[in-house]
């Protein structure tokens, strides 16, 4: 067997003893990724508020109000329950409905002689928008009154007496057509044509948006392989404490060798991590299946360049805490600034826009494009060019610090 | 096989090898004998090629290891001061994996694996992890990791530090092992006695200069047979040198002062054990007052006493 193959062997053999550390590599992403799928996904239910009705009128017109407010595309918003009063205050208080609308005794009879009323509407203070839509509903079917009142009072008024004694007669019935035929008629030159003009404009059609759940898969991938990156990359100091580093700068001429198979190994070790993470979102979210192998591959190669820079990183520090610090403090903004914890969608323009071009974060950004492309192998040479001169350069510094002291302290 | 000429070595201002010289021969133990600090590791890193000499030249069977250093380095096996061993790798893969790294492979690699691993005492505990071993074991391990690929050279630095008595023996027996086969052997150490058992030649070296070197014998022969006594006291500075002064005017001719303070009195003498009685008067004369007394015969220890004047492991 090759010394590479040997090396790399070596360091998978030794990384098995730490489970515990590649556990912590695998759950922390999958902790954070789990909360965000379910914190950000739309299950497409939509709210559905319930208005409360005590009705104390009981009359014509309250049942006509009661009625408004399921009609059309409000009926898909709200449902009508009706209740009364002292129900409809303790449910409302207790948060199960969100308003009461009290329509008092009189109600009708104040409508149509025109003297104030007051409707009582109480609303539930944990809701916004549905309570919300009601209180203006309720004002529109007030208006609506006021002014029906005014143009049709007295026939209002002839038909409520006919209503509550006797059927009217055809003569009186004629009459009342006749009399409302007239102030339409009077009305209609103010109404036609309008003063106003509402043209109603077909939106553009949206390009289609991968749901939000989804476009979280990447930076989740992401984390995983910084986490397992950053770790691997302190076993560097670790052989330098154990004084392997000094035994093998003394070996003849095997130090590319070792660096090469250290990353390799590495590499080994982020690809089962990653593609893990990149399976159970592949599953969750019904992803093509023939896109996972260039996403593997993309991962897998992303990986060893973001070793081979945490790497070069741990061998700048003067000890091992100094090292292990300054990895932190490099890790944690990447993973923020690079798309982890929210995807670049969620964040503000100016914000995704610096992400982007971070390294974690150009990974994860041409990883969405894969996962949502049209096709699979949406990654351009280009990318691939960047990130393989990352990893030779990453390396390159790592064989320099080797040989410059790091091994040799 | 290994030839250090004018060795130095400086960091900054500091000089921790000043032109040290010597030669070690194959299947020959050579020691470098010296306290903490006097420059043995350091030239045992030139030798090694962990440190640039800042000038001199270091060759291993007939390779400069600056300008042949890998050859130089194929020849040579390094057992490091501080352990040098994968303590989450089982023995055995510590041994592949650095005969690996030395060329070594195949039959040949598995062969030399098993010789080893008996050697060393490890082959019932071959399979287990070195973080499970007690520390002379893992000494052991660290050298059969330097010696595996069969160096003709091979660097041991104070090989023994820490090591329990039995640990000890066997690392002498596979040292001795090794110069049977034909070794040339490096062995520094701050143990005199050691170097006196181990060793075929010898060279002492103090604040990074050489400052005496031969055989065993030979060195013995430059205290001829001369006792070193050792007193502690009070030893008033003028009136003692005059006591012991006048002593050595007296017939007492070989006697003579190596360190000296209020505190205490070195002396080098032949019989000293026939002239205590007359050196504890002139002292007592002269208003000293001995509380201990160490007189010792001689031997590495008391002549790197001879020539610095302080004890080894000061």
């Amino acid at each position: 067997m090759p010394m590479l193959l040997h090396s790399i062997r070596k360091d998978l053999s030794r990384w098995r003893q730490d489970p515990t550390a590649i556990l912590i590599w695998i759950a922390i992403p999958f902790l954070v990724g789990g909360l965000m799928t379910l914190l950000m996904s739309d299950d497409g239910v939509r709210p559905r508020g319930v208005l409360l009705l005590a009705d104390q009128d009981e009359t014509f017109l309250s049942g006509l109000v009661a009625g408004a407010y399921t009609l059309g595309e409000l009926g898909e918003l709200l449902s009508v329950e009706k209740v009364s009063l002292d129900a409809g205050l303790k449910k409302v208080d207790d948060g199960d409905a969100s308003a009461l609308l009290v329509i008092p005794e009189g109600f009708e009879d104040a409508i149509f002689d025109a003297k104030p009323v007051t409707l009582l509407l109480r609303t539930n203070p944990a809701q916004v928008i549905l309570p919300g839509i009601i209180r203006d509903v309720t004002e529109i079917l007030l208006d609506a009154g006021f002014y029906a009142q005014k143009l049709f009072g007295n026939e209002i008024r002839t038909i409520r007496d006919f209503h509550s004694d006797s059927r009217p007669d055809s003569t009186t019935v004629a009459a009342i057509a006749v009399a409302i035929q007239a102030k339409i008629e009077e009305v209609v030159p103010y109404l036609d044509p309008a003063a106003l003009v509402v043209e109603v404009a077909d939106p553009p059609a949206e390009v289609p948006r991968a749901p939000i759940g989804l476009l979280v898969l990447p930076g989740i991938v992401l984390m995983a392989i910084m986490f397992s990156a950053s770790g691997l990359a302190a076993d560097y100091w670790v052989e330098r404490e154990q004084g392997t580093l000094r035994r093998i700068v003394c070996a003849p001429g095997q130090l590319g060798v070792f660096v090469t198979g250290k990353a390799l190994a590495a590499t080994v070790v982020i690809t089962l991590i990653g593609g893990l993470a990149l399976f159970a979102g592949f599953v969750y979210h019904g992803i093509s299946f023939s896109r996972l192998a260039p996403s593997l591959l993309w991962t897998a190669v992303s990986g060893l360049a973001l070793f081979a820079w945490f790497s070069a990183l741990q061998m700048l520090g003067s000890s091992k805490r100094a090292a292990d610090l300054v990895s932190t403090f490099v890790l944690f903004p990447l993973l923020m600034a690079g798309g982890s914890f929210f995807p670049f969608e969620a964040l503000p323009d100016w914000i995704a826009a610096i992400g982007r071009r971070t390294p974690n974060g150009f990974v994860a950004d041409r990883l969405t494009t894969e996962i949502t492309a049209a096709a699979a192998w949406s990654f351009d040479s280009q990318s691939w060019l960047i990130v393989l001169g990352m990893a030779a350069s990453g390396l390159a510094i790592c064989g320099w610090r080797l040989q410059a002291g790091f091994a040799r302290a | 096989m290994l030839v250090v000429t004018n060795l130095s070595k400086q960091y900054g201002d500091v000089t921790a090898v000043e032109g040290i010289s010597f030669e070690a021969r194959k299947g020959s133990i050579f020691g470098l004998l010296g306290p903490n600090g006097a420059g043995k590791s350091t030239t045992i890193r030139c030798i090694s090629g962990l440190l640039k000499p800042t000038s001199g030249s270091i060759t291993v069977g007939g390779c400069d290891v600056q300008a042949e250093a890998k050859a130089a380095r194929k020849l040579l096996g390094v057992v490091p001061q501080e352990l040098a061993i994968y303590e989450d790798l089982p023995a055995i893969d510590n041994l592949r994996f650095w005969g690996k790294a030395y060329g070594l492979r195949g039959a040949k690699l598995e062969t030399r694996i098993k010789e080893v691993i008996a050697t060393i005492g490890l082959a019932d505990r071959a399979k287990d992890l070195p973080k499970t071993y007690s520390g002379g074991m893992k000494r052991r391990l660290n050298f059969g990791c330097g010696v595996v690929h069969k160096p003709p050279v091979i660097l041991l630095d104070e090989p023994t530090a820490g090591v329990d008595p039995q640990s000890r023996k066997r690392l002498f027996d596979m040292v001795q092992a090794e110069r049977a086969d034909g070794a040339c052997i490096l062995y520094t150490t701050h143990y005199m006695e050691e170097a006196e058992f181990l060793c075929d030649s010898l060279a002492i070296i103090d604040h990074g200069k050489l400052i005496a070197s031969g055989t065993v014998d030979e060195l013995r022969s430059q205290l001829g047979a001369r006792d070193v006594l050792q007193l502690t006291g009070m030893f008033p500075a003028e009136p003692s040198r005059l006591a012991i002064r006048r002593l050595a005017e007296s017939g007492m001719q070989s006697l003579e002062v190596l360190a000296q303070d209020e505190q205490s009195l070195t002396l080098t003498l032949s019989a000293g054990s026939q002239h205590l009685p007359e050196i504890f008067a002139a002292l007592s004369a002269a208003g000293g007052k001995v509380s201990q007394t160490n007189l010792r015969s001689p031997n590495l220890e008391t002549l790197f006493l001879l020539l610095t004047g302080k004890e080894l492991r000061e």
